[in-house]
């Protein structure tokens, strides 16, 4: 008899069997830098997912097609390692263990969200492999001392700072107290969102304002009626809506449906949720807040202007009617990487990292220098509004192409 | 007999690969630890649903419970735990070696007792559930547990933790100048924990292979087999059944505790409380392998852990199709899992004795039918279970 035998050795004889089979590769291949990331091509995360990985793929390909990356004399073509992080930290965190362990990545590209690259970060610090991440916005990133992480983009108490400010300027000029300005807020229940909306109770207590509802909302989020039912009974004058694009999707249906008549609405991620395609003149006079936008005077080597990178992205994705920042600082990203290896002029991880935190460059996406905690400290975020189904930056001033209209006409 | 000589080389071949693994195969520590967890996901679900017969569907709640209480134990004792979760992140936190591993050690210890509270007091709740109300009950349980957690300033809400990060191997403390080898001090994390949950897959293996062939063991297929004639003839059922569930929710909830730190950062839905991806993984797997059988649980973990492992990145979005379709391929068509074809087909490998009895080929045929009728009604043979 076999008996326990026969169990005992399938199991052992599976696992080593698994184990022996999978491929190693190396993280420079022959021409070849191979970057890795995580990147949430499902889940709830996806949408955003994609519009990172287009950003990736775009400024790949025109990195490869025009001359390459120039080490040591030599030109190399880059190559990303994806793997589908399923929008959850912990996939994300194994993939990342994956990526460098197995696959013998050496550079990093970030995940989508704050929540992911939480989860990513500590692995990479850990085997003190740079990363250079696009979408990963929350605060707390950026003070626990990490060495190996860099982001392109504003961190997120900026996202809503001035739609918060313009409410207490237009109420300053209707002559209305500060503590009279009602504000209702609606926040996702995750990472970031819960950062963003750290930064709005900031601002609304440093300007006197008065808070009225301040709901947190499902993950996934399809439904907001609840919340909504409550802003039509309060009438406040600002509503703040933060929850990723299924978030800023929902809101904005909702918002159409109900008839919500209040006059200034702000929310992020109005460009990837497509709501003016979707929902047309019903989006008009919401405030947006963007890591950057089209019409900005930015300008950098690589893809020219941001319009350039705008015409140039829409020709090579369909289905873009605005192109969301989440891409473009994607791109931005890339090149980071990219100017990076050739001014340490060496593959050396320890050399390029101290290449990428020297970084002081210029382009479509804007200017990028890196604060001594990783964050970029050279760009602004700035506000849009959409006024006749197109988005205009509204403040801050510098920037500021329209003046913001108000309050919004309710369609 | 062939067999118990066979079964100390068989347990010493695995023992073997369980200690050498991360020094053998370095690359693949994190994912090996992580089939170690598979595997006691695997086990402890299939006591409650395998052994007793009653199907839980929310035993994550015991994962991310432990997750939690171990996180807590782990900052509390030395920084505010509500300044440590906000949001804006402006606490800056450093813990030294020994802080680190004593919260360590305190969150592991009281995430396993503190489950198997928590299992006691619900027990009292679900247990008077049967069937798929009691399959509904518990996911229920684990999913308002996943938004209450989330709605809990406190510990983060839905922002969720960063665990304290692995002292690095730069101290000058003991623990890092014992010689580990070749391995990288990067890695003393990923071997620490794949040791730690080596050593957990292994006593919950072990205590549960004593446990299905005590009194116990018997009293829960009793409960499986015909509850109410289990009660009729004097079992405290409920006794029973809260103790099984206490026993899952000991090892789960250690389980939690490790996975926490493993990955370093948690939040309610998806990395604690994941009832779509780990809550149904645990019954799968239990189901693949054989319900109701000692190997089952172990043989399902392995190979769904490899197949998971080794085709899911390369399916982009259509691992979650190829999850539904074996899902409905294991229940439809192959409800008694590998283990349990085997001991149907082989039930002497098993140490099962099939009576050949001096009536002939008749007795020989009715016997064969008993058997499979016994195998068909409780998922595994009702004198042995724990083979």
């Amino acid at each position: 008899m076999l008996k326990h035998n026969g169990p005992a050795t399938v199991v052992a004889a599976a696992a080593i069997a698994a184990v022996i089979a999978a491929p190693a590769s190396a993280k420079v291949e022959g021409d070849t830098i191979v970057l890795g990331s995580a990147l949430s091509e499902t889940g709830k995360y996806s949408t955003n997912g994609i519009h990172a990985k287009n950003g990736y793929d775009i400024a790949i390909d025109l990195i490869n097609k025009t001359g390459g990356v120039k080490v040591g004399g030599k030109s190399y073509k880059m190559r990303v390692i994806y793997y589908d992080d399923e929008s959850t930290p912990a996939r994300g965190a194994q993939l990342a263990e994956r990526l460098i362990r197995q696959d013998g990545v050496k550079y990093m590209l970030g995940p989508y969200s704050s929540g992911l690259t939480k989860a990513i970060a500590p692995v990479t610090e850990k085997y003190r492999i740079p990363m250079v991440e696009a979408e990963g916005a929350s605060r707390s990133l950026f003070t626990k001392g990490y060495k190996y992480l860099f982001a392109v983009l504003s961190t997120s108490e900026q996202y809503l700072a001035s739609a918060i400010q313009l409410a207490a300027e237009i109420a300053d000029k209707a002559g209305k107290k500060r503590k009279d300005v009602k504000i209702a807020m609606a926040f996702e229940n995750d990472p970031f969102s819960l950062d963003v909306r750290a930064g709005v109770l900031d601002d609304i207590k440093r300007l006197g304002m008065t808070v009225v509802i301040d709901d947190r909302l499902p993950r996934d989020l399809s439904d907001m009626t609840a919340t909504l039912t409550k802003v039509r009974a309060l009438k406040p004058d600002l509503l703040v809506v933060s929850g990723h694009s299924k978030g800023a999707a929902t809101a904005a249906r909702q918002i159409k449906e109900l008839k919500i008549a209040t006059p200034m609405i702000a929310m992020t991620h109005c460009e990837s949720a497509k709501v003016v395609s979707k929902f047309g003149a019903s989006v008009n006079g919401f405030l947006c807040p963007t890591q950057w936008a089209e019409t900005l005077s930015y300008k950098g080597k690589y893809f020219g202007s941001a319009a350039d990178f705008d015409k140039k992205f829409k020709a090579t994705f369909s289905g873009y009617k605005t192109v969301p920042y989440q891409s473009a600082q994607a791109a931005a990203a890339v090149l980071v990487w990219k100017e990076a290896f050739e001014r340490a002029n060496s593959f050396d991880k320890e050399k390029v990292r101290e290449a990428i935190a020297s970084t002081e460059m210029t382009t479509f996406y804007g200017r990028i220098k890196f604060s001594k905690a990783g964050n970029n400290i050279a760009k602004p975020m700035v506000l849009r509004q959409i006024q006749d189904g197109k988005y205009v930056v509204v403040a801050p001033s510098k920037w500021a192409s329209h003046k913001v209209q108000h309050p919004r006409k309710v369609q | 007999m062939i067999g118990k000589r066979l079964e100390l080389p068989g347990y010493a071949l695995l023992a073997v690969f369980g200690v050498l693994a991360p020094l053998v195969f370095p690359a693949y520590v994190q994912q090996i630890a992580m089939l170690w967890i598979m595997i006691v996901f695997a086990l402890t679900w299939d006591t409650m649903g395998g052994q007793m017969g009653y199907n839980s569907l929310g035993n994550i709640f015991f994962f991310g419970a432990g997750m939690y209480i171990a996180a807590v134990c782990q900052i509390w004792p030395w920084y505010d735990v509500g300044e440590y979760t906000d949001p804006s992140g402006s606490l800056t936190t450093s813990f030294t070696t020994d802080q680190y591993f004593l919260g360590l050690a305190l969150g592991v210890v009281l995430a396993a007792v503190g489950s198997v509270v928590l299992a006691a007091l619900f027990g009292l709740i679900v247990f008077g559930l049967r069937g798929p109300y009691f399959a509904i009950g518990t996911l229920g349980m684990a999913i308002a547990a996943g938004e209450l957690i989330g709605a809990w300033d406190w510990i983060g809400g839905g922002g969720g933790i960063r665990l304290p990060v692995f002292p690095s191997g730069t101290d000058a403390d003991p623990l890092f100048r014992v010689p580990f080898g070749d391995i990288h001090s990067a890695d003393l994390q990923g071997v620490f924990f794949y040791w730690t949950c080596f050593v957990l897959a292994v006593l919950t293996f072990v205590f549960l292979r004593w446990l299905y062939r005590t009194r116990f063991g018997l009293m829960l297929n009793a409960i499986r087999d015909d509850e109410t004639k289990a009660e009729a003839l004097g079992v405290r059922t409920q006794l029973y059944k809260t103790v099984a569930w206490s026993i899952s929710a000991f090892f789960l909830g250690i389980s939690g505790a490790l996975f926490g730190n493993i990955i370093g950062f948690m939040e309610p839905l998806e990395v604690a409380f994941p009832t779509v991806t780990f809550g149904i993984f645990m019954v799968l797997m239990a189901l693949l392998g054989g319900k109701g059988t000692l190997w089952g649980p172990v043989i399902g973990a392995t190979l769904f852990h490899i197949i998971k492992e080794v085709t899911w990145t390369h399916l982009l979005g259509w691992q979650w199709v190829v999850l539904g379709l074996l899902i409905v391929v294991t229940v439809v068509f192959f409800q008694q899992g590998i283990v349990g074809w085997l001991q149907e087909r082989r039930p002497e490998w098993f140490g099962i004795e099939v009576d050949r009895g001096t009536a002939g080929q008749r007795a020989d045929a009715e016997a064969a039918e008993a058997l499979e009728a016994a195998l068909e009604d409780t998922g595994g043979p009702a004198r042995e279970p724990a083979r």
